[in-house]
C-alpha cells in the first residue's frame, strides 16, 4: 500500500463565456485516502483557483458532486485516491461533468434541468388516500415499507440517468420512474391512474432496455431496476 | 477588469425565502398552503434545495406523542432548558415543543417515510439529554426515517412545494439586504450561472441561510455553510446573537468530518491514543468513554493538544483513535453498521481489524440572528425590523442557547419555519415597493474589490490558515490570551485577503469569486465568535474557558454583537426569557437557573 500517489487529472473544462471547451492536466501528489473531492480543492488551492467543481454535504448524502471518471459515473466524494487507482488500474484519470444535464462550467452542470424529468412524475402524493384515523398517522406495515424504503434512499445524484442507455433518449431516466413508483407502492397514494399513465407512456418504462446499468452505478447501491421491474410487471401492492 | 455591474433585473414577489433548506422550505410551504397563489421565491445556494444540509441530519425529530402514556411536553421542555445550560428562551421552548407532535403528523401525511414499528405505528428512539420525568430516565421520543431523518424532511417539503407552485432560485446568494426605512423590502440576489445581478422586492423576506460549520477545521457540516447569513445581518448594521455557543461533537471521522455516533463508545469502542493507551481513565475513571459530550470532547483535544494525537498525512488533521477491534461481529454487523460503513467508505479502513480516526467535528451553531418568538428579526433587544425573518440554523430565536440537545434541531428547523410563514402572512396586504435608488451599491462596491484585488494570496490558503485558527484558539478549549491572539491574527487573515487576485474574473457561474464572498463571510462571523468567547468569562454549554470554568450567574443573558467595520465589535445584551419559571405553574421550579448535571 502506497503512501501517496502521483496521479493525473485530466479535467474536462468548459468557460461559458468563450464557449470553449478543453482538456487541462493537472498532476499533483494526492494522499491515499483523499477523496476526489479533496483532490479538486487541493487543485484550487495550489493548482489552479479557476477549476470549477460542485459539491455540498461530501458525504454521498446529496449527489451534488457527480462526474464522469474514466467514463463511469460517481461521486466524487466517496472515490479514494487508492481505490481509484485499484479500480481503474492506472494513475490516470479522466474527469469530466454529468451530461445529462448542461454544464455551466467545467465539471458544474445546471441541476435545473436534470430535475425536470424528476418534477414530471410529482415527486408527491397526489391524492392523499383517506385516512382512517385524521389527525393521526397512517398506520402502514413495516413489511409493506420494506417493500419501497431503499428507493427511498434516492438522492437525485442522476449517476444512474447518466449509465442508462435509454435515459439520454425519450426515456424519463431511473431516478424519476423510480420516484412515481415509490408512491405507486406507498398506500397513502390514491393516484394510480394518473402515474401509471405517464408510467406506461412513451417516454415511461418501456424504454428501459434492463441494463441495468443504473443499479450497478447508484452511489446508493439501490437496485433501482429491480423497482423498474416490479412497475413492469405491474406488482405496486 | 474595471467593468462596472449593474443590476439585471427587478423582480416583484410576495414573499422571498433565502434558503431552500428545511426551515426555508417549511415556511414556503406553510404559506403556500393558506394562501394559494401567494407568489414565493425561494433562493438556494446550492443547485437543488434537494441538496441542502437538511438533507444530512440523520437520527431523529424529538416530539411528545399525546397518546404516550408517560412521556409529557414539560418533561422534554425541562429537557431542552437543562441541555440549553438555562440560556434558551422559555417562551420559544413552549412554543415549539406544544405544537411538536402536530408537525409529525403533517409530515406523515404529507408523504414522509418515517420508520415503523410493529403495529405500523411511528417507530421512536432514545436520544442523549431527552428523559422522563425531569431526568429520571430515558424517553422514546424521537421518530425518524432510518439514519437519514433531514432527507425525509426535505424531500416532503420540496415535493409540496412544487405542488403547489414556488419559483426556486437555484445555484445563488444574496448579496445585500435592501431596506426602506425600517421595513426590509426584499434582497439583492446574484443568480451564479448566468452571472446576473436581480433585485427581488418582496413584501416579506425569511433568512433560512443555514450555519457556519465552515469556521472550522473538521465540521460535519456542508460545503456551503459558511455563515453567509450572519455576514448579510452584520453588512446591514444589524446584531447577530450568541456568536459564541457552538456545539462541537466529540468524534467526527477525520476526512468528511462525517459524525462517528455516540453509539460508538456505547457499544464498548475505546478512545485510545499515540500511544494507544485508553486515555479517558485519566479523565473520567468512572465514566470512561461514557461521559458525557463535552467532557469527552475535552479529553481528545487535550490529547492531541499534548502532543499524544496522530497526524493524519493525508487531510493533515491530528487525530486520536477509536478502537473497535475488540468487538464482536455481531455488533458489528448488528449494532452499529451504518458508522463502521463511513469508516469504510470514506478513510478505507476496516473497523473490525484496524484503528479508527476521530476528531471533534464542529457540528452546530447554536448561535445566530436575533429573532422573537414569530421569527421576526430583531434590531436589538426591543426593536423589530419589518418584513424580515430568520428561521434555521443561521436563527437563533432561542430554542437552543448554548448546547443544543440531539433531534431538537430539526424539530426547531420545521417548527420555527412553519410559526415564520403564519406570520409572514400578516405583510401580505401591504403595497408592493419600487427598491430605492442605491439597491445594489453594497453589492458592487464588495465584488469590485474581489474583481480588482491584486497580490500573490490564494483564497483556500486563508480559509485553511482561519479554520486551524478557529480550532485552536476558538475551539473547545478557549482562554483569554489565545482568544486575544485569534483577533489579532483574524485582523492579519483579513488584511491578507485584501492581496488575493482572482484568476478568474467572470461573473458566470464563477466558483473562486464566490469564494471569496464566503471568505469575507467566515472571517466577519469569525472575529464575532471569537470577540464574543473573550468577553463570556465563564463557561456554558458548548463555549468552555479554561480561565472560568464554572457558569456564572451575572452572565445569564445572550450576547448580541455589532460590527460596523471589520474588528470593530460592540457587544450588547438580551434577556433569557424565563417565562414558564415566571409564569408559577406546576413544577415551575424545574425552569429556573437549574445545574446541568448528568
Amino acid at each position: 500500500m502506497e503512501n501517496s500517489y502521483t496521479i493525473t487529472l485530466k479535467i474536462k473544462r468548459y468557460d461559458p463565456d468563450s464557449k470553449r471547451s478543453w482538456v487541462q492536466d493537472y498532476e499533483l501528489e494526492a494522499g491515499r485516502i483523499l477523496r476526489f473531492t479533496d483532490v479538486f480543492r487541493k487543485i484550487n488551492n495550489e493548482l489552479d483557483p479557476s477549476l470549477a467543481w460542485n459539491s455540498s454535504c461530501e458525504h454521498a448524502q446529496c449527489g451534488t458532486c457527480a462526474v464522469r471518471v474514466n467514463g463511469k459515473p460517481l461521486l466524487a466524494c466517496e472515490l479514494l485516491v487508492e481505490n481509484a487507482v485499484a479500480h481503474f488500474g492506472t494513475t490516470v484519470f479522466g474527469v469530466g461533468p454529468i451530461t445529462v444535464a448542461p454544464v455551466v462550467r467545467d465539471l458544474i452542470v445546471d441541476f435545473e434541468h436534470a430535475y425536470e424529468r424528476v418534477n414530471k412524475v410529482k415527486p408527491y402524493i397526489i391524492k392523499p388516500a383517506q385516512n382512517p384515523n385524521p389527525g393521526e398517522e397512517y398506520h402502514i406495515d413495516p413489511r409493506d415499507l420494506e417493500r419501497y424504503v431503499e428507493a427511498t434512499r434516492c438522492v437525485n445524484c442522476f449517476c444512474c440517468a447518466e449509465a442508462c442507455i435509454s435515459s439520454h433518449k425519450g426515456f424519463l431516466g431511473p431516478n424519476a420512474v423510480m420516484a412515481s413508483i415509490v408512491r405507486l407502492m406507498d398506500p397513502r397514494e390514491q393516484a394510480e391512474e394518473e402515474r401509471l399513465e405517464l408510467l406506461y407512456s412513451e417516454e415511461g418504462i418501456y424504454r428501459c432496455h434492463t441494463s441495468m446499468a443504473c443499479s450497478f452505478v447508484c452511489p446508493k447501491e439501490i437496485d433501482v431496476a429491480h423497482f423498474i421491474a416490479l412497475a413492469k410487471a405491474g406488482k405496486f401492492k | 477588469m474595471g467593468k462596472k455591474f449593474r443590476i439585471n433585473s427587478t423582480e416583484q414577489c410576495d414573499v422571498l425565502i433565502i434558503g431552500g433548506g428545511g426551515a426555508g422550505l417549511r415556511c414556503a410551504v406553510e404559506i403556500l398552503q393558506k394562501r394559494p397563489g401567494t407568489r414565493v421565491v425561494a433562493v438556494t445556494k446550492v443547485g437543488h434545495v434537494q441538496k441542502s444540509h437538511t438533507t444530512t441530519a440523520q437520527g431523529g425529530l424529538a416530539a411528545v406523542d399525546p397518546r404516550d402514556p408517560i412521556d409529557k411536553p414539560i418533561y422534554h421542555m425541562f429537557d431542552t432548558w437543562k441541555g440549553s445550560d438555562c440560556a434558551a428562551d422559555q417562551n420559544i421552548i413552549k412554543k415549539i415543543i406544544e405544537s411538536a407532535w402536530d408537525q409529525i403528523v403533517w409530515f406523515e401525511n404529507h408523504g414522509m417515510h418515517f420508520s415503523r414499528d410493529e403495529g405500523g405505528n411511528l417507530s421512536k428512539r432514545t436520544f442523549g439529554g431527552h428523559t422522563l420525568n425531569f431526568g429520571e430516565a430515558s424517553a422514546f421520543r424521537a421518530v425518524f426515517e432510518a439514519d437519514r431523518t433531514g432527507k425525509g424532511i426535505v424531500d416532503t417539503l420540496w415535493g409540496e412545494t412544487l405542488r403547489e407552485g414556488i419559483s426556486f432560485i437555484n445555484q445563488s446568494i444574496a448579496t445585500e439586504l435592501i431596506f426602506r426605512g425600517n421595513r426590509c423590502s426584499g434582497a439583492v440576489i446574484f443568480k451564479q450561472k448566468e452571472g446576473r445581478f436581480v433585485r427581488v422586492m418582496a413584501k416579506a423576506t425569511v433568512l433560512a441561510m443555514g450555519g457556519s460549520g465552515q469556521l472550522f477545521r473538521v465540521t460535519t457540516n456542508c460545503r456551503q455553510n459558511t455563515g453567509d447569513g450572519l455576514a448579510l445581518i452584520l453588512q446591514a448594521g444589524l446584531p447577530i446573537m450568541d456568536t459564541e455557543a457552538v456545539q462541537f461533537h466529540p468524534t467526527g471521522i477525520v476526512g468528511p468530518g462525517i459524525l462517528a455516533s455516540e453509539t460508538l463508545r456505547s457499544v464498548g469502542g475505546i478512545l485510545r491514543n499515540r500511544d494507544l493507551e485508553a486515555f479517558m481513565e485519566r479523565y473520567a475513571p468512572k465514566m470512561k468513554e461514557l461521559a458525557p459530550r463535552d467532557l469527552v470532547a475535552r479529553a481528545i483535544e487535550s490529547e492531541v493538544r499534548e502532543g499524544r494525537g496522530v497526524l493524519n498525512p493525508d487531510h493533515n488533521i491530528e487525530h486520536v483513535w477509536i478502537d473497535l477491534r475488540h468487538l464482536s461481529d455481531h455488533v458489528h454487523d448488528v449494532q452499529i453498521p451504518e458508522v463502521t460503513g463511513f469508516f469504510r467508505k470514506f478513510v478505507n479502513i476496516d473497523p473490525k481489524k484496524e484503528l479508527c480516526p476521530v476528531r471533534p467535528s464542529v457540528h452546530y451553531h447554536m448561535g445566530g440572528i436575533p429573532t422573537n418568538e414569530f421569527g421576526e428579526v430583531q434590531k436589538s433587544a426591543e426593536e423589530l425590523i419589518s418584513g424580515l425573518f430568520a428561521v434555521g440554523e443561521c436563527a437563533a430565536a432561542s430554542f437552543h442557547g448554548f448546547n443544543r440537545l440531539g433531534t431538537n434541531s430539526i424539530l426547531e428547523l420545521i417548527t420555527m419555519g412553519k410559526i415564520a410563514g403564519e406570520k409572514a402572512m400578516d405583510f401580505l396586504e401591504v403595497d408592493s415597493n419600487e427598491p430605492p435608488g442605491d439597491a445594489g451599491e453594497m453589492t458592487f462596491s464588495l465584488f469590485s474589490r474581489f474583481m480588482e484585488g491584486e497580490g500573490k494570496e490564494n483564497i483556500g490558503r486563508i480559509r485553511q490558515e482561519m479554520q486551524t485558527l478557529m480550532t485552536e484558539k476558538v475551539g473547545i478549549f478557549r482562554k483569554e490570551d489565545g482568544l486575544i491572539e485569534a483577533i489579532e491574527t483574524l485582523k492579519e487573515l483579513k488584511e491578507r485577503s485584501e492581496n488575493i487576485s482572482l484568476s478568474n474574473k467572470s461573473l458566470t457561474m464563477n466558483q473562486e469569486l464566490i469564494q471569496r464572498w464566503e471568505l469575507e463571510n467566515l472571517l466577519a462571523v469569525s472575529i464575532i465568535c471569537a470577540q464574543g468567547a473573550l468577553n463570556r468569562r465563564e463557561s456554558r454549554g458548548g463555549h468552555f474557558r479554561e480561565d472560568f470554568p464554572e457558569r456564572k450567574d451575572e452572565f445569564n443573558y445572550h450576547t448580541l454583537a455589532h460590527m460596523t467595520e471589520f474588528g470593530k465589535v460592540t457587544l450588547g445584551e438580551r434577556p433569557v426569557d424565563m417565562s414558564i419559571y415566571e409564569a408559577r405553574g406546576e413544577n415551575y421550579e424545574k425552569f429556573a437557573v437549574i445545574e446541568r448535571k448528568y
